[in-house]
């Protein structure tokens, strides 16, 4: 069949449409297979061309290369996934040259599906159709609709699929009018950033005056992020060919450019040879399909210049001159390139041009939302398992976009932030994840939809270097015309770099927002009026960054270089020296490890079988293999301690003379009480259960944490000089304002959150319910307590886990842990779940209680229902939905472990506290000060049921606070950075052992008793282990204090 | 219109490019807006942008020899600087910024010795940095020349740019052989 001649008139059009379709139907009658293969430039960069090669080799070896044909497609989406390709409707991925012998083989020559190179769920089934893979599921292809189906170099692939069959409707009804009513009822909003009605836009460049008009297609595409114009022009260049000229007979125009950024030399060569194919057709140039309509398409290149982006920016650049944008009115519908009307559309506007005009603008109006309609294209990016191109109905959540399209975050890392719009958007956090992505609502939360570029940010992402970076971005890209944008994002810059350098001041955060608005509301064009968008947007939902760079001189992400000498080391909310004492163990010099393991925490024993170990999940040796041991060092660490390592204290009469109060005995007072000690206070510690050690005594089971360990670290804060007065409680035996009468100075609030909150379901007043902390106290304080034979706890957290295997220990029969979401997101530690499933605890996931049902009043079971998980909740998870029957879990003891709380009026005797979410205290982050100016409070009675050393390093906070309250001054010698003399090759290659787990007693020889779980490594292993540590502070400790005296 | 580096150009005499290009202006002349493609051209030729290549554009497009100057210094693209055969760019675009793009520039300045917008002394390779190539799904990228290279290690850059310098001796080889 001739394709390659002009095609004279409409009729002749169809005709060829029809033609090459049936051709490709009879395709398989012949015994003719494809092969589709992924020519993106994703693909091409991960080797696709090898591959092609390489199986066009096996076809020819195999004598199958007359019945297989190769299709060269543009992107098909998934571009972490290639190189990609498509056999029948079997899609592979990751395919290697190596494995094209497999597929010629099998798939090609005896109809075998090869199942090791298809899609992989997570859960390693093997999803081999596209069909059913969640990234293509929920989409809508309409702007990519041939994007991977078709080769972009072969016009007649696109004419088979109605390729220029619009433009034929358009031309041969030639009624203008009626395409500005279609595009009008579609909805169809510009898909270029700012989502202003495309129909509105042609009907001004239409009705404008003149006989010379020009359409223009900004293929510019700047925003860092976003590839989709790329990927279209790439992938189906004629589709915005055919939708331009259709613009072009609308609008009255003859002449079209297409504006290309020149970082894309692929989608110039494609679009190149598709201007050249179509005016071979007649579909360009003069007298197309015979209608009399002229119409000519020229390409210009960008140079490099992000403002080109702009429209009058972009239309002065096409008319060879310095792309400086000029304000509008007029917009260049009315006076655009050299002074004519100019209609000036996105790539992805265009690409919906041919559909609407073919199916109707109420067919396109039915997907999206009200205020949005249709579908936009999204670049999937940064932290997130499949990343890759995805066109959806508006108005999808983001979550859903991340989590079911995206698969969601990998490595197990936590998703933080979606970054969308670009330098002009902003960062959207976990509580907006239910956030539906239109225009309206994007723009509500201070970001934008912009072109539709969307990176997905873990915890391992600074929002404070994101800010620095966008602006750096923008300052860099300003064009300069104007002041605001010019100078006004370089003062911007200015400050995020002196924050991000550990010099911000206190007053930044308000100087940044002021100039933000004023940049906004004064810029010539959309550069400068979007750039302070990411600054405002991270300070608005990420301000407590902000507050932490300045005030604590800490980068919890682990990226400001100033900010940072190790990422374990930031990340640790006690800011412990972590490659100072993983170094010194290296050298068997523990003495001195534990003492610079205490300079920051006092707690090391305990927190060597507690902590929750974050240091080990930023560290950098995860990137070669696993992260180094830290915990597991630290336990060896503090076994070697024989007698007391404490480091430097200061002693000082004055301070020894001040009267300053400790209350509650928990690792936050203790640890307030240990920091003050060091300062040359004598604090008095009042403690109200029997025994010091708060939770660490009263809710951590021994089993984790033997008790001699913390009594041991407990007398040698008392050495220091503190005094602990046990049964003494708040607002019984004594109270705030009785201190004060005495004559006491400042007082720390330490008591924690220790009431369990009620299940507040039917039933829940029934005999044999117990909260689950006041179960684990009993037992833990007194050494009995009544457990039933069948226990359900009610609850994901660390005390749920903790009481449910209390109970097994103590005899209970079954134990169940009844929780109402999945696994992933329970809050207690990993490592205990596993542990209890090991023991024989059973875990009922999604499953909520409805009901205690009773007999006699007495607990007999637990009415529960499954859920399924829905939309995100503001706490960034799915929030669970109930689905299915409810049955009943038999029971006879039922332990409440949802959740904890404070009784802040009881406690605080008429004295008046300001309260967050009317539970918990208020304090200043960087002090712990109250509202009350003597008053400080940190741990779980500030943040609600949190970790050990989150407590520590409160208590540590509120000593330093409490110093500069009574002194004026800040004395807090130990965060200085204290030098470290070990020994240390940088050039040497990174010792190869692996990660090493510590030793567990068997389970049959835990299940019954309380002794410890977790067993010490011996002296080699613990050495070898801390070798492996990749000393990220090398080099980094002279530079830089993390702290100043100010 | 292609992007491709023309080896013929490479291998003429910068006498015969001159003339090649003054042939290519003359075809531009009294087009609306040919300013920024010549100069396009102009770059592509010579690598960069010779001062006697600009005042040519200038008079043969009869614009100030100011205006042709200021459009150049605008735009990024554009080096008024001799540059190495091969252009590495490494993006800084948001995505290879997050995925490690900043640690990828460290390792090429070290490797390289020179620093951003700076040429080797062999005149092999000029280091840029770019803003998103739209690889993003791929981060963190750099491209050298035409070619984008993805999920680039640190520790993987000296191969790459071996490969470049191979690529250069055995069309060398072949050329004298």
């Amino acid at each position: 069949m001739d394709c390659n001649k002009r095609i004279a008139n409409v009729n002749a059009l169809g005709q060829l449409c029809d033609a090459l379709r049936a051709r490709q139907t009879d395709l398989p009658a012949e015994g003719r297979k494809l092969v589709r293969l992924c020519m993106g430039a994703s693909c091409i960069a991960s080797g696709a061309q090898r591959v092609r090669e390489a199986i066009e080799q096996e076809l020819a070896a195999h004598g199958l290369d007359r019945q297989v044909e190769i299709v060269e497609t543009g992107c098909m989406g998934p571009c972490s996934g290639g190189p990609v390709l498509v056999i029948g409707d079997v899609f592979y991925e990751q395919v290697q040259p190596e494995d094209a012998a497999d597929l010629v083989s099998e798939h090609l020559g005896k109809g075998k599906m090869v199942n090791r190179l298809t899609h992989r769920r997570p859960d390693g089934r093997s999803v081999p159709h596209a069909g059913d893979m969640d990234f293509f599921k929920r989409q809508t292809k309409i702007v990519l609709r041939n994007c991977g189906q078709i080769d972009p170099r072969r016009i007649e692939d696109y004419i088979a699929r109605d390729g220029y069959q619009a433009l034929a409707k358009v031309l041969s009804a030639d009624q203008p009018d009626q395409v500005l009513a279609e595009l009008k009822a579609s909805g169809l909003r510009g898909r270029g950033g700012a989502g202003f009605p495309t129909w509105r836009k042609w009907k001004f460049t239409r009705e404008a005056a003149g006989d010379v008009k020009f359409v223009v297609c900004n293929a510019d595409e700047g925003d860092p992020g976003a590839f989709m114009d790329r990927s279209v022009l790439e992938g189906d260049p004629h589709s915005i060919i055919e939708g331009m000229a259709i613009a072009a007979h609308t609008i009255g125009a003859a002449q079209g450019y297409v504006y290309v950024r020149a970082e894309y030399p692929l989608a110039v060569e494609r679009l190149t040879h598709a201007l050249g194919q179509a005016r071979e057709r007649g579909l360009l140039g003069k007298d197309v399909l015979g209608t009399g309509f002229d119409f000519e398409l020229e390409i210009r290149m960008g140079s490099g210049a992000f403002v080109c982006g702009e429209e009058t920016a972009l239309l002065r650049s096409i008319e060879g001159n310095r792309g400086e944008p000029r304000p509008r009115p007029p917009f260049p519908a009315q006076c655009g390139l050299w002074g004519k009307p100019t209609l000036l559309n996105n790539v992805e506007t265009y690409a919906n041009i041919a559909p609407i005009v073919l199916n109707g603008g109420e067919w396109y109006a039915s997907r999206g939302t009200d205020g949005s309609r249709g579908t936009k294209v999204f670049a999937l990016a940064g932290a997130i398992k499949n990343s890759g191109l995805v066109e959806v109905p508006i108005g999808m959540s983001l979550g859903d976009l991340i989590y079911d399209i995206g698969g969601g975050i990998p490595d197990e890392k936590q998703f933080k932030a979606a970054q969308i719009g670009g330098p002009s958007g902003g960062c959207i956090p976990p509580q907006h994840l239910n956030v539906p992505l239109d225009y309206e609502s994007l723009s509500e939360l201070g970001a934008i939809m912009g072109s539709g570029g969307l990176i997905v940010m873990n915890e391992d992402t600074c929002m404070v270097d994101v800010a620095r970076y966008f602006i750096e971005f923008v300052q860099e890209e300003s064009c300069g015309k104007c002041v605001p944008c010019r100078v006004g994002t370089k003062r911007m810059l200015e400050i995020l770099e002196r924050i991000c350098d550990g010099r911000g001041e206190e007053a930044d955060v308000e100087r940044l927002i002021e100039l933000g608005e004023i940049i906004k509301d004064t810029s010539l064009c959309g550069l400068g009026q979007t750039a302070p968008n990411p600054v405002l947007s991270t300070i608005r939902h990420f301000g407590n960054e902000y507050i932490e760079h300045i005030r604590d001189r800490r980068c919890r992400a682990g990226v400001c270089p100033s900010l940072v000498n190790a990422p374990c080391s930031s990340a640790c909310p006690a800011n412990v020296d972590i490659p100072g004492y993983v170094s010194l163990v290296a050298e068997r010099r523990y003495a001195e490890a534990l003492r610079l393991h205490r300079e920051r925490n006092p707690l090391a024993a305990v927190c060597s079988r507690v902590c929750f170990h974050t240091c080990e999940e930023k560290c950098r040796r995860a990137t070669i293999d696993a992260p180094v041991s830290i915990r597991g060092i630290k336990r060896f660490m503090a076994d070697q301690e024989v007698t007391f390592q404490v480091p430097a204290a200061r002693e000082n009469e004055q301070n020894a003379k001040r009267s300053v109060v400790v209350v509650g005995a928990g690792p936050a007072g203790l640890s307030c009480a240990y920091f003050l000690a060091r300062l040359g206070y004598q604090p008095k510690v009042y403690e109200a259960e029997p025994r010091p050690g708060g939770m660490l005594v009263q809710a951590i089971p021994a089993y984790r944490l033997p008790r001699e360990i913390v009594a041991r670290e407990v007398r040698m804060i008392e050495q220091l000089g503190v005094e602990i007065h046990t049964e003494m409680r708040l607002g019984s035996d004594f109270t705030l304002r009785s201190l004060r009468a005495e004559g006491c100075e400042a007082v720390f609030l330490g008591v924690g959150a220790p009431h369990g909150v009620s299940l507040g379901i039917t039933g829940d007043n029934a005999a044999g319910i117990t909260d689950a902390l006041s179960f684990l106290r009993t037992y833990n304080l007194r050494g009995s307590v009544p457990v039933g034979r069948q226990v359900v706890v009610i609850g994901g957290g660390n005390s749920a886990i903790d009481a449910a295997r209390t109970a097994l220990r103590l005899g209970a029969d079954r134990v169940t842990v009844v929780y109402r979401r999945s696994r992933e997101v329970m809050p207690a530690y990993r490592e205990e779940i596993d542990e209890a499933l090991a023991e024989g605890v059973e875990l009922r996931l999604l499953t909520a209680p409805v009901e205690i049902v009773t007999e006699n009043k007495a607990v007999a079971g637990v009415r529960c229902v499954p859920m399924q998980l829905g939309a995100f909740d503001r706490s960034g998870r799915r929030r669970p939905e109930r689905v299915g029957e409810a049955f009943v879990i038999p029971a006879d003891h039922v332990l409440a472990a949802i959740g904890q709380s404070l009784d802040l009026k009881s406690l605080s005797d008429g004295v008046q506290l300001a309260r967050r979410n009317n539970v918990f205290i208020d304090v200043d982050h960087a002090t712990g000060q109250t509202s009350q100016k003597w008053i400080f409070a940190g741990g779980d009675a500030v943040t609600g049921p949190s970790s050990v050393v989150e407590a520590v390093a409160a208590g540590e906070r509120a000593a330093r606070g409490i110093d500069m309250y009574l002194t004026g001054d800040d004395h807090a010698f130990w965060r200085d950075t204290r030098p470290v003399d070990t020994y240390f090759d940088p050039e040497a290659e990174p010792v190869e052992t692996s990660r090493e787990k510590l030793r567990l007693i068997p389970v049959e020889r835990r299940r019954h008793n309380f002794d410890e779980v977790e067993q010490p490594w011996q002296e080699a292993i613990a050495i070898r282990q801390a070798k492996r540590c990749l000393r990220c502070d090398y080099g980094r400790r002279e530079c830089e204090g993390t702290y100043e005296v100010s | 219109m292609t992007t491709k580096p023309c080896t013929a150009c490479q291998e003429a005499s910068e006498q015969e490019r001159f003339s090649q290009f003054e042939d290519v202006l003359q075809e531009y002349a009294g087009q609306p807006g040919a300013l920024i493609p010549v100069l396009q051209i102009a770059q592509r030729m010579f690598g960069y942008l010779p001062e006697a290549a600009l005042k040519k554009v200038a008079t043969v497009l009869r614009k100030p020899y100011s205006e042709v100057a200021g459009v150049v210094g605008f735009y990024s693209y554009f080096s008024t600087v001799p540059r190495g055969k091969h252009l590495i760019q490494v993006c800084l675009g948001t995505a290879c910024y997050v995925r490690g793009g900043k640690e990828v520039l460290a390792a090429l300045k070290d490797s390289l010795r020179i620093e951003v917008g700076e040429t080797t002394a062999d005149r092999q390779f000029s280091l840029d940095v770019g803003r998103c190539f739209g690889a993003c799904g791929l981060a963190p990228v750099i491209m050298i020349d035409d070619d984008v290279h993805q999920r680039v290690r640190p520790a993987r850059i000296g191969r790459i740019l071996d490969e470049y310098r191979n690529k250069e001796a055995a069309a060398k080889s072949g050329g004298n052989g």
